[in-house]
C-alpha cells in the first residue's frame, strides 16, 4: 500500500498569549490520512480543528509533534508541500476589486504557470464549474455561494493531489451547500484527496470517507461514519422534563431496570440508550408513570454522529462555546 | 523572486488604481494641504524670526515630507484589509516568495508616493515655487527612503495589532508628535528649549531641513548627509522586520 499522504504524530500547537497563560490549541494528535480519501475533522468551534489544518497547510508553526504531508516533512520541506497542496480557507481569499478571473490567474502565475498555461486552466476550470457568467465580474459581487465556488476552482488550480478546505459550507445556503458538496465529491472522483474541517454532522456523515471526532485538541474518535454510529448500540430514548430535578429522578427510577444499557443527563433531557427502541418506549413509560416522572416530551432516534459527538464528549456540538 | 515581486506589484497597482477613492485619498488630499494651508502661512512668513520670505518656499518642501510621513504612515490599513478576506492566507499557501510579497506591496506604496511627489510639486509650481533641479532630484530619493521607512513600519504595525481601531490609535500616537516636532508647519525655533530639545530627536526634523536646502540647492547642507544616513538606516532596519513579519506564520 502507498505512504499515507498525511501522517501526523504527536502534532500540538500552544498560542502563548502576552501576559496571560497560554492556551493548548492541539494537545498531541496522531492520524493517517490515505490517499484518494475524503477525510473530515468534525468538532465544535474552539476545539482545534482550524488550527490543526492550518499546520498542515504550512501557516502556522507547530509547538511540537512531527508531520509528513504528500511526502515532505512539515518542519523542514514547507515550501515542497505548498506545491502540493491546495487550500481554501474559511475566508477564500479573493481580491474584491478583481474579478474572479484576474484572481485566478495571480494565484495560477505564483504556482509558476506561464500566461498562457494558466489561462487554458482558467478556462477549463471555469467551464467545468460553470463559472463562466461570473468570471470577469468583480469578486465583491459574488453571492456566498458563487464566491465558495470560485474559492474551490482556486484551490485546486495547481492540481494539487491534497485539498485542504476549511469549513467550506459553512455561512452558505442549503442549495449552494449541496453545490459544493457535491464539487468535493467530484474532486474526488478526479483522484484528488481532500481533508476538510466542519461542524455540520450531516455533512461528515454524508461526504467524508473517514472523521476524526475533535473536542478539546485532542481526537476523541476516528473511524468511518458508519462505524462511528456502530459504537452506540441500538436506539436513543431522549426524555424531557421541565427541569433537572425530574431528569434526576426519572434516571433514578430507569437506572437498575435490564432495559437500559447506559444513561447520561444532559440539562433537562435524560438520553437512554436501549437495544430496540420501539419495544422498550412503552415499558420505559409504563415506569415512568408508575414512578410518579412521566416525561414531558418523547423522542425516539437513531444513533446518528450526533449521538456518538454526545456520548464522547459529553456535550452536544451545538451547545460549545465559540471561539477558534 | 522578481516575477513573484512582479506579480504581486502589478496586481496590487491594477487593485489600487481601480479604487475610484484613490484619487481622492490619494492626490486630493496632500492637494488640499497646499491649497488651504499655503496661503494662510503667506501672513505668517513675515513674522520675525520666520526664516524665509517666501512662504511656499518654506512650506512646500516640507509638505513634500509629511505627504510621505503620511501617506505611506497608513499603508497598513489596505495590508489589514487582505489579511480580513483571507487574501494574504491564500497567497501564503502558493509557494511565492515571501519577500516578494513583502517587496510587491512596498514597491506599490513608493509608486504612490511618487505619484503623490510629482502632483504636489506641479501644483506649488504653479504658488510660485522655485526649485534646483539637482537638489530636486536628491530629494525624490529622500522621500522615497522614508516611504520605505513609514510604509514598511505600517505594514508591520498591520500585522501586529491586526485590528483597524488599534492601528489606527498607534499610528497616530507617533505619527502625530513625528510631524508637529519636524517643523513642517511651524519653524521649531519659535518653540521653548524643550520643544527645541524633544525636535532634535525627531528624524523627520532632519528630513524637513533637508528638504528645504535641496530645493534650495543647497546639496552639500549637513542637514541633507544627516536625512540620508538616517532614513537610510530606518528604511534598511524597518524593511528587515517586515519582511521577518512577512516570513514568520502570521495572518
Amino acid at each position: 500500500m502507498a505512504a499515507p499522504i498525511i501522517s501526523i504524530a504527536k502534532l500540538s500547537k500552544r498560542f502563548s498569549t502576552r501576559g496571560r497563560a497560554s492556551i493548548e490549541a492541539v494537545r498531541g494528535i496522531d492520524l493517517e490520512v490515505e490517499r484518494g480519501e475524503i477525510f473530515g475533522l468534525l468538532g465544535p468551534n474552539g476545539a482545534g480543528k482550524t488550527t490543526t489544518m492550518r499546520m498542515l497547510c504550512t501557516l502556522l508553526v507547530p509547538t511540537g509533534g512531527t508531520a509528513n504531508v504528500t511526502g515532505y516533512d512539515l518542519m523542514t520541506q514547507a515550501s515542497e508541500i505548498r506545491r502540493h497542496i491546495g487550500y481554501v480557507g474559511q475566508k477564500g481569499g479573493m481580491e474584491p476589486i478583481a474579478t474572479g478571473r484576474e484572481n485566478l490567474m495571480l494565484h495560477a502565475q505564483l504556482y509558476r504557470m506561464s500566461r498562457t498555461e494558466a489561462a487554458r486552466r482558467i478556462d477549463m476550470l471555469i467551464e467545468r464549474l460553470q463559472l463562466a457568467e461570473f468570471a470577469d465580474r468583480k469578486a465583491e459581487t459574488y453571492s456566498g455561494g458563487q464566491r465558495r465556488i470560485f474559492d474551490l476552482a482556486s484551490g485546486v488550480i495547481n492540481m494539487p493531489e491534497l485539498l485542504f478546505l476549511d469549513e467550506p459550507t459553512t455561512g452558505l445556503d442549503p442549495q449552494s451547500r449541496t453545490r459544493v458538496q457535491d464539487e468535493v465529491r467530484a474532486l474526488n472522483k478526479q483522484g484528488t484527496t481532500i481533508f476538510l474541517t466542519t461542524h455540520y454532522l450531516e455533512e461528515a456523515d454524508s461526504v467524508c470517507s473517514r472523521v476524526a471526532i475533535v473536542d478539546h485538541g485532542r481526537i476523541a474518535a476516528l473511524g468511518s461514519p458508519a462505524e462511528l454510529k456502530k459504537q452506540i448500540a441500538g436506539d436513543i430514548v431522549n426524555l424531557g422534563y421541565d427541569d433537572e430535578e425530574g431528569v434526576a429522578a426519572a434516571s433514578s427510577l430507569m437506572n437498575g431496570t435490564r432495559l437500559v444499557l447506559e444513561s447520561q443527563r444532559i440539562g433537562a433531557t435524560l438520553h437512554l440508550y436501549v437495544n430496540r427502541g420501539d419495544e422498550a418506549l412503552p415499558e420505559i413509560m409504563r415506569i415512568l408513570g408508575q414512578g410518579g416522572r412521566p416525561p414531558k416530551t418523547v423522542q425516539l432516534s437513531r444513533p446518528s454522529l450526533d449521538e456518538v459527538f454526545l456520548k464522547l464528549t459529553g456535550h452536544a456540538l451545538s451547545e460549545s462555546k465559540k471561539e477558534d | 523572486m522578481l516575477r513573484d515581486t512582479y506579480l504581486i506589484m502589478s496586481n496590487e497597482i491594477k487593485v489600487t488604481f481601480r479604487n475610484p477613492f484613490w484619487i481622492f485619498h490619494g492626490l486630493v488630499q496632500p492637494l488640499i494641504y497646499l491649497v488651504l494651508f499655503g496661503p494662510l502661512l503667506n501672513g505668517v512668513a513675515s513674522a520675525r524670526g520666520f526664516p524665509s520670505a517666501n512662504a511656499i518656499q518654506f512650506f512646500a518642501p516640507g509638505l513634500l515630507i509629511m505627504n510621505a510621513l503620511f501617506s505611506a504612515g497608513f499603508v497598513g490599513f489596505s495590508l489589514q484589509d487582505k489579511v480580513e478576506c483571507g487574501f494574504l492566507e491564500r497567497l501564503r499557501v502558493t509557494p511565492v516568495r515571501r519577500v516578494a510579497l513583502a517587496m510587491g506591496l512596498i514597491l506599490v506604496s513608493s509608486i504612490e508616493l511618487l505619484i503623490q511627489s510629482t502632483a504636489l510639486v506641479l501644483c506649488a509650481l504653479l504658488f510660485g515655487l522655485r526649485f534646483d533641479p539637482w537638489g530636486g532630484l536628491l530629494l525624490v530619493a529622500l522621500i522615497l527612503l522614508i516611504g520605505i521607512a513609514m510604509a514598511s513600519t505600517s505594514f508591520t504595525l498591520a500585522l501586529l495589532t491586526r485590528e483597524g481601531g488599534v492601528l489606527a490609535g498607534v499610528t497616530n500616537t507617533f505619527v502625530l508628535p513625528l510631524l508637529i516636532l519636524s517643523g513642517v508647519m511651524l519653524p521649531v525655533t519659535f518653540g521653548p528649549p524643550i520643544i527645541q530639545a524633544l525636535a532634535r530627536l525627531d528624524p523627520f526634523l532632519y528630513a524637513v531641513n533637508a528638504a528645504r536646502a535641496l530645493m534650495s540647492g543647497a546639496i552639500l547642507d549637513g542637514s541633507v548627509a544627516a536625512a540620508f544616513v538616517i532614513f537610510a538606516a530606518l528604511s534598511v532596519a524597518t524593511l528587515a522586520v517586515f519582511i521577518r513579519g512577512m516570513r514568520e506564520a502570521v495572518a
